[in-house]
């Protein structure tokens, strides 16, 4: 044992050395407390009024693709206003068919009864909506508790209410019940919230509306292409016209047209922003914004518009790119006949909206396709285009202040707005006098005013005449499929049109998820 | 804090270099020579390799490949010959200048030394479960990963080879391990060194012995990341002996045998198919298919047109040197594989000197380096439609050109929109043959040790490691050619530049102490060891050039913002780890170890972990009531039971991260923006599984068949789960950890000699494992979910396929009425699936679902056998590796089965539904009717995508022979010839590779919810080579 002892006498410092290296690391505690170095986390993130605005033009993003992508789907056609130019070498893109042939799968929650829908344009538009509503929320949450300049912060926190407002404002349209989430989600627990009435959510909006209304800025001092106080007024209006609260809108849209920050462009085709410039215009109250280039901000609209098989020789004239391709597949919003004889005669509108092209490679006897006019701009690369998407115009506001005022039964004063429009279109003062024949004067106007705007399917809806207009709508194009531009021998489904609801299906993958519906 | 760390380390690296450079090595004078032949008893055969040792001397010598052997004895009476499986065996040295010996085979067998976590054991004492393969087993097949040559060896563990790709696309699963998100690969420790590089890079021919650990008992050690099991690879030392100098060439040539690929219409099929296709809807034939067999002499194979015959060479020389106190081993290799697709080529060039020096008899140091370098050009052969050029020729319509009327490759094709083209296919040939896919890896892995053995029994060893690695991937795709389905040509020219540069250090620092009390034997250790790896990442996208031969940065118009970033990342972890290993009389074993990992990955509430395990043995033939049974002449019973962790969960993760580029835009002005894309979550942890093992493992007849069993139990909890949220939340994910997953298998191997006549030997060895799994939780009020074909499900294994169950087509217009149909899609001639919620219709999806399990990825056995026969000079290997009951989704289906003609078609569809007067072969239906019809076909996953992938394919063939030289300077040489993949007996339809899976590559369906999917990878070539060892 004794020389046990003095051999570990002699062994100390080899002890020594590995119990220094030991140390070396294990008495740094910030051994293993690594944070990421090349991304920020949310422990860092929220701290000043940089963050502030960061988080204000994340929250716009989703506006691109609902608007590029889904509104003209769910908003358009899936209503008299266009249709799919069946292209029967091309199969898979039912998700769309059914939307405009009424035929989308539909089942019901077993939790809640509520209708749900497997069918992706809804599931997307879902989705894109939630991300502007978390993104606003968590701006909302942190932005008072951060010191910083007080009109820069009512400015950003008026952005983000009026994009909250506008989120649920889409989804209690499309949907008449939702989730609602005003506050930041922590976890997974937190993740579904319990469906919220129509009612509910009309709420919220009306006072995230508001509120945004007194933050924002006038266009006049706003950074063109942001939302203003006008954007916001303008989106109570639509609100009060939903909820009927027709005294309310008439209030809050007047304010509008008095505030003198807006005009009506000379002409209708003037209205619509170019691929670059014309861009929020003095009648413009809200655009989604494009911009064209490789840095993808871009949008593809009007290739989502045009029918096919095209050349690139039939798509040159239109577009007017350097690299034009041929188009394959299956184009969609197609101006209906029904939408192109609602234009009066002389309407200058028709002419801007709706152009006519020939395809050589169509498989129907009549190869000559209507398309969307009035969001084809000539862009320098395929598929790439930078004009913006008007969400709301100052016809618009007119035409919504002309029906606030009739339905209070007004049609005198209603009259002056609709004429504005009426006018500029190169039409002559309306012969309506009647409230009802002004009410359907305004309803017509919209029609042909928004074309292609994505507005039919809520009037429509908003209007509850989805029975009176649908209904034959569908009849007609079974009668007459060739009309609506299927190739002899080609029908829709046979289940087309069968499903009348005035809301979609919740989404069956969202379903799901949560234990609520 | 880092830079403090590097210079200890280089300065305990730099003090051992200085030391190493003093040594001077001396030359001992000698008296005799001593020549002789080391036999075995039985055979008479020589045997190589046997350690042959000067008793009371450091002089010693190993017997040449022939059994023949050669020393100088300068003083020293008595020879000492030992070998692995034999009985050690001593002779008298006479008068005589010959010395000959014959050994016996040792009883027991188990004298082997087995290579385990942190130390090795002899076979005969280990109470884990953990197999061992010898590198010489193992050293003719001709491939450039060691996993590949592992195939069929091992029990309990499924090797695919899920892609062709030379140095890519092993899939190796221990006991069926898999985690849901947190990664299922093995850890593999080189030399010591868990390392975190590609193991791909490492030159098999380094390699003297691989120990894969299965069990908890045997990984534990490694705490924290073991749940996945163990590899503990060891590269080759310095071996006792005199100076030796080995050369092994070989030189082969693969191909893509034409059994399995995928049969396609031919051009005149095609036109037909398109001729029918509008007759059958009625509709005018246009003109360019109103004559098929105008196509009859213009078919283009797209497919074949990418494939060539391919050389593969490997060049490896060793020199092995053992003097009294500096023993070196050096390995450098040169290995160059062309790939079997064109313009596909992977070089590697390699070295590693692996050096110890005996300082005193009680301290030594040693020294490793390995740099190699590695250049792999890829073509994007492997991925979904539109992204793999492979699958892609197979879609591409056989009538249109590769080449046009000059013999030029055609830039892209299409036909008239009216004939149903709707893609435009660019030529695929030059897709492989213009677009660069290169990376270059430089790789180096270092170890420097101390050893020190202050008293008898106990050793205090230190061990330094670095493993440096950096790789540059370029690609461009010039104007001419791309790999994506309807791209036109030109098209926009692209190039991405990606340098990854990384480091991992590893400080260990290990006690040993064994002792033995009478029959008690003791062994502890004890260690700390802390580990930091970063990794550092630049990637540049630039597009638009101008002139293709240029595609510098300079020569771009963009530098595309959203594929151009740079990243950073660190991971550590901080260890302690103990072991007692105890045995009575050799008969009852225990070894019991612990590790406590702290780790950086982890949320703060969570960062440390401790991993216990214990196991026992019992060798009951040495019990005397076992001496009864003679035809058994070993038993021994293995238990375990331990706690391993799984950390492979990505860095950061228990961070919500900020997204800086969601950038909006205003009037004519880009906005940068940011928003919380993920959610915290601190509380996040390492996967646990607890694992509880037994084993038998018997010997018959003198060892002459070995049996060894295994059965496994495993519960995994708190998989490491990116948990779907509902994205009402703004978030798509969760990570935490959720549910539990049970693993349970059983495995069989045995070790026989079938023959062992006098110059006839015939060994085989075989395995057989049945791996199972089920889920027994998910998250709370999560049971299920969903991936585009999978299901995972409480209750059932995981990763099931998911879809309709097809039931032919509605033969008639009475067959429709009378059965469930798909409201307003459904119509004779199309496919018919089965109404299992009995409502009536067909759903897919939603509350009302249809679908059901059709089918699992996973085996219901796997199993290997080799067999070895030598015969005089001649040696002969045969390697086979199997899967029984697999499924496998062939996901070309989708397209190469689209009845809209928009694809190329298989054969099969020749077949189809064209009228209930002709109403095919009831698999594919009626095209007629467009997407609306065809479309549930096509798009609704149903079984017809599903088709067994049960293998065997005989991995390996190889015939050697000893050549007889006498020569001074060659000692000995061996000509072998061999084929790899020789041949793959399945009956799958969907392609030629049954063992591949999305999993793995990185591609679309990939992930482990989701395997079994097969994306028509790049197959697996049938090689066929020439080699020759030669020893100097």
């Amino acid at each position: 044992m004794e020389f046990f002892k003095i051999k570990l006498r002699a062994m100390k410092s080899q002890i020594a050395i590995i119990i220094f290296s030991a140390a070396i690391f294990a008495g740094c505690k910030k051994f293993l407390d690594l944070k990421p170095e090349t991304a920020l986390t949310s422990e860092t993130f929220f701290k000043n009024e940089s963050d502030f605005k960061q988080a204000v033009n994340a929250a716009y993003v989703p506006l691109r693709p609902i608007f590029n992508d889904r509104s003209w789907v769910l908003g358009e056609m899936h209503s008299d206003n266009t249709y799919y130019p069946r292209n029967i070498l091309f199969g898979a893109v039912d998700a769309t068919e059914n939307v405009a042939d009424f035929a989308m799968p539909n089942s019901a929650s077993s939790v809640s009864g509520i209708t749900l829908t497997t069918n992706g344009h809804v599931l997307n538009q879902y989705r894109l909506d939630y991300q502007i509503i978390a993104r606003t929320n968590q701006i909302l949450a942190a932005i008072d508790g951060v010191d910083f300049d007080a009109a820069s912060k009512s400015n950003l926190k008026g952005q983000a209410l009026f994009l909250r407002a506008f989120a649920y404002f889409e989804l209690v349209r499309y949907f008449g019940t939702a989730p609602l989430h005003l506050t930041v989600v922590g976890n997974r627990l937190e993740a579904a919230a319990e469906l919220a009435s129509k009612e509910q959510l009309y709420a919220q909006v009306e006072a995230d509306a508001k509120e945004a209304a007194n933050l924002l800025m006038p266009k006049s001092s706003q950074e063109p292409g942001r939302v203003t106080s006008g954007s916001a007024k303008m989106l109570l209006g639509d609100l009060y016209l939903w909820q009927k609260k027709y005294p309310e809108a008439e209030t809050v849209l007047k304010e509008i047209v008095t505030s003198g920050e807006y005009n009506l462009m000379p002409t209708y085709d003037k209205a619509f922003s170019n691929t670059s410039d014309n861009k929020n215009n003095a009648e413009s109250v809200f655009e989604v914004q494009y911009m064209e280039g490789a840095a993808g901000y871009n949008g593809s609209l009007i290739y989502n518009f045009l029918p096919r098989p095209m050349t690139k020789g039939e798509l040159q004239p239109i577009t007017q790119t350097s690299n034009p391709q041929d188009l394959s597949g299956e184009g969609n919003n197609i101006p209906t006949p029904d939408i192109i004889a609602a234009y009066e005669a002389n309407d200058q509108r028709k002419d801007a909206s709706i152009a006519y092209i020939t395809l050589s490679q169509s498989l129907r006897d009549n190869k000559v396709y209507p398309y969307i006019k009035k969001f084809a701009k000539p862009h320098a690369v395929h598929g790439n285009t930078g004009n913006n998407w008007p969400v709301y115009r100052y016809a618009e506001v007119l035409l919504a202040l002309a029906e606030a005022i009739n339905e209070q039964n007004r049609p005198g004063d209603a009259d002056d707005y609709l004429n504005l429009v009426r006018n500029r279109a190169g039409l002559a003062n309306t012969s309506a006098s009647s409230q009802a024949d002004m009410r359907e004067a305004i309803f017509k106007e919209r029609r042909v005013e928004l074309a292609f705007e994505n507005k039919r399917w809520f009037d429509i809806v908003r209007t509850n005449r989805i029975q009176e207009i649908i209904v034959p709508y569908g009849a007609r194009i079974k009668a007459n499929p060739k009309d609506y531009y299927f190739p002899d021998g080609a029908v829709p489904p046979n289940n087309a049109f069968t499903i009348l609801d005035p809301y979609y299906g919740l989404p069956a993958d969202e379903s799901a998820l949560s234990p609520y519906f | 804090m880092l830079k403090k760390k590097i210079n200890y380390y280089v300065k305990c690296i730099s003090t051992i270099v200085v030391a190493m450079s003093l040594i001077v090595c001396c030359a001992y004078a000698q008296d005799r020579t001593i020549t002789g032949t080391v036999t075995d008893e039985a055979s008479s055969a020589g045997i190589p390799g046997v350690t042959v040792h000067v008793k009371g001397t450091r002089i010693s010598t190993q017997t040449d490949p022939n059994g023949k052997f050669s020393l100088n004895v300068k003083n020293g009476k008595i020879l000492v010959f030992s070998y692995v499986g034999y009985l050690e065996k001593e002779v008298a040295i006479g008068g005589g200048s010959e010395v000959n010996a014959s050994l016996a085979i040792d009883a027991k067998g188990l004298g082997e030394v087995v290579v385990v976590g942190y130390g090795s054991q002899t076979k005969r004492n280990v109470t884990g479960a953990v197999q061992n393969i010898d590198a010489k087993e193992i050293k003719d097949i001709p491939v450039s990963q060691m996993t590949q040559k592992l195939q069929g060896k091992l029990a309990g563990v499924q090797i695919n080879q899920t892609t062709g790709k030379p140095g890519q696309g092993m899939s190796v699963r221990i006991r069926g391990q898999v985690s849901v998100t947190a990664g299922s690969d093995p850890l593999y420790v080189v030399d010591g060194f868990p390392i975190t590089g590609n193991i791909s890079n490492l030159n098999p021919d380094e390699i003297d012995d691989i120990s894969v650990l299965k069990d908890a008992a045997s990984t534990s050690l490694y705490g924290s990341r073991a749940a996945n099991g163990v590899v503990l690879i060891t590269t080759k030392k310095g071996v006792k002996g005199k100076t030796t100098v080995g050369l092994s060439v070989y030189g082969g040539i693969q191909e893509v045998p034409k059994k399995g690929r995928i049969k396609m219409m031919n051009a005149e099929e095609f036109a037909q198919f398109k001729k029918e296709y509008y007759e059958d809807a009625g509709q005018p034939v246009p003109v360019e298919f109103q004559n098929p067999s105008e196509y009859r002499d213009k078919n283009n194979d797209w497919y074949d047109a990418l494939l060539r015959k391919a050389p593969i060479q490997s060049y490896s020389l060793s020199i092995n040197s053992n003097t009294d106190k500096l023993s070196t081993s050096i390995v450098a290799g040169v290995f160059n594989q062309q790939g079997v697709v064109l313009n596909n080529e992977y070089k590697r060039f390699s070295f590693r000197m692996n050096t110890e020096y005996s300082i005193t008899d009680n301290l030594k140091i040693g020294f490793n380096i390995a740099p190699s370098y590695v250049f792999d050009n890829t073509p994007r052969t492997d991925g979904d439609r539109g992204t793999g050029i492979l699958f892609n020729a197979l879609h591409t319509w056989p009538v249109m050109p590769i080449r046009d009327a000059n013999g030029e490759l055609t830039l892209y094709n299409n036909f008239p929109g009216s004939t149903g083209n709707i893609f435009n296919y660019p030529n695929w040939v030059r897709a492989a043959d213009e677009l660069v896919n290169e990376t270059k890896y430089n790789y180096l892995v270092g170890n420097a040790y101390i050893q020190y053995k202050p008293i008898a029994g106990l050793t205090l060893k230190s061990t330094f490691n670095v493993e440096n690695f950096s790789s540059k991937f370029f690609f461009f795709n010039p104007s001419t050619a791309t790999s994506a389905i309807n791209v036109p040509v030109p098209t926009t020219a692209v190039s991405i530049r990606q340098n990854i540069e990384g480091r991992s250090l590893l400080n260990e620092n290990l006690a040993t102490y064994a002792k033995s009390f009478g029959e008690h034997n003791f062994e502890l250790l004890a260690g700390f060891t802390n580990q930091k790896f970063y990794a550092e990442q630049t990637r540049i996208q630039a597009d638009t050039y101008t002139d293709d031969r240029l595609p510098t940065l300079q020569g771009a118009i963009n530098i595309n913002r959203g594929g151009t970033n740079n990243a950073y990342n660190e991971w550590s972890l901080v260890s302690y780890l103990s072991r007692l290993t105890y045995n009575f009389r050799g008969k009852y074993l225990l070894t019991a170890a612990i590790r406590s990992d702290g780790s950086s990955r982890f949320g703060s509430a969570n960062k440390w972990g401790t991993f216990p395990s214990a196991s026992l043995g019992w060798v009951i033939s040495d019990e005397n009531f076992f001496n009864s049974i003679k035809s058994i002449n070993f038993a021994k019973l293995r238990a375990s039971y331990g706690v391993i962790g799984n950390n492979n969960i990505g860095n950061y993760t228990q961070y919500a991260l900020v997204n800086n580029t969601i950038n909006a835009v205003f009037g004519s002005t880009v906005a940068t923006g940011a928003a919380v894309t993920s959610l915290a979550n601190p509380k996040l942890t390492w996967e646990t599984t607890k694992q509880f093992d037994i084993g038998l493992d018997l010997g018959f007849l003198n060892n002459r068949i070995q049996f060894i069993y295994d059965y496994y139990l495993k519960n995994t909890t708190n998989l490491l789960y990116s948990v779907q949220i509902a994205q009402e939340s703004g978030f798509t994910n969760y990570n935490d950890n959720i549910g539990q997953i049970r693993f349970w298998g059983h495995e069989f191997a045995i070790n026989t000699i079938n023959i062992d006549a006098n110059k006839f030997r015939w060994t085989t060895n075989a395995n057989i494992s049945f791996n199972r799994n089920k889920v027994i939780a998910l998250a709370e009020g999560l049971d299920r979910v969903y991936g585009t074909f999978h299901i995972t499900q409480v209750g059932k294994p995981f990763g099931q396929f998911y879809g309709l169950i097809a039931d032919g087509v509605y033969m008639n217009q009475q067959d429709l009425d009378n059965s469930p149909q798909v409201p307003g899609r459904s119509n004779v001639g199309t496919i018919k699936l089965l109404d299992l919620n009995k409502d009536g219709k067909i759903t897919y999806g939603g509350d009302n679902d249809d679908r059901t399990i059709i089918g699992s990825p996973f085996p219901k056995f796997i199993y290997g056998i080799t067999n070895t026969i030598q015969y005089g000079k001649f040696d002969f290997t045969i390697v086979g590796s199997g899967s029984y009951g697999n499924k496998l989704l062939i996901r070309h289906l989708y397209s190469t089965a689209n009845l809209d003609g928009v694809f190329n078609m298989v054969e099969e569809a020749k077949y189809r539904f064209r009228s209930p007067e002709n109403p095919g072969k009831g698999f594919f239906g009626t095209t007629v009717g467009g997407g609306n019809y065809t479309g549930i076909e096509r798009d609704w996953m149903n079984s017809r995508f599903i088709d067994g992938a049960s293998f065997f394919t005989i991995k390996n063939i190889t015939l050697g022979y000893n050549v007889g030289i006498k020569s001074k300077a060659i000692k000995s040489a061996r000509i072998y010839a061999s084929i790899q993949q020789a041949y793959v007996f399945t009956n799958y339809w969907g392609g030629p590779n049954p063992e591949t899976s999305a999993q793995g590559d990185g591609n679309g369906d990939g992930g482990n919810l989701s395997q079994g999917v097969d994306l028509s990878n790049y197959p697996v070539p049938r090689t066929y080579t020439l080699g020759l060892n030669l020893n100097f």
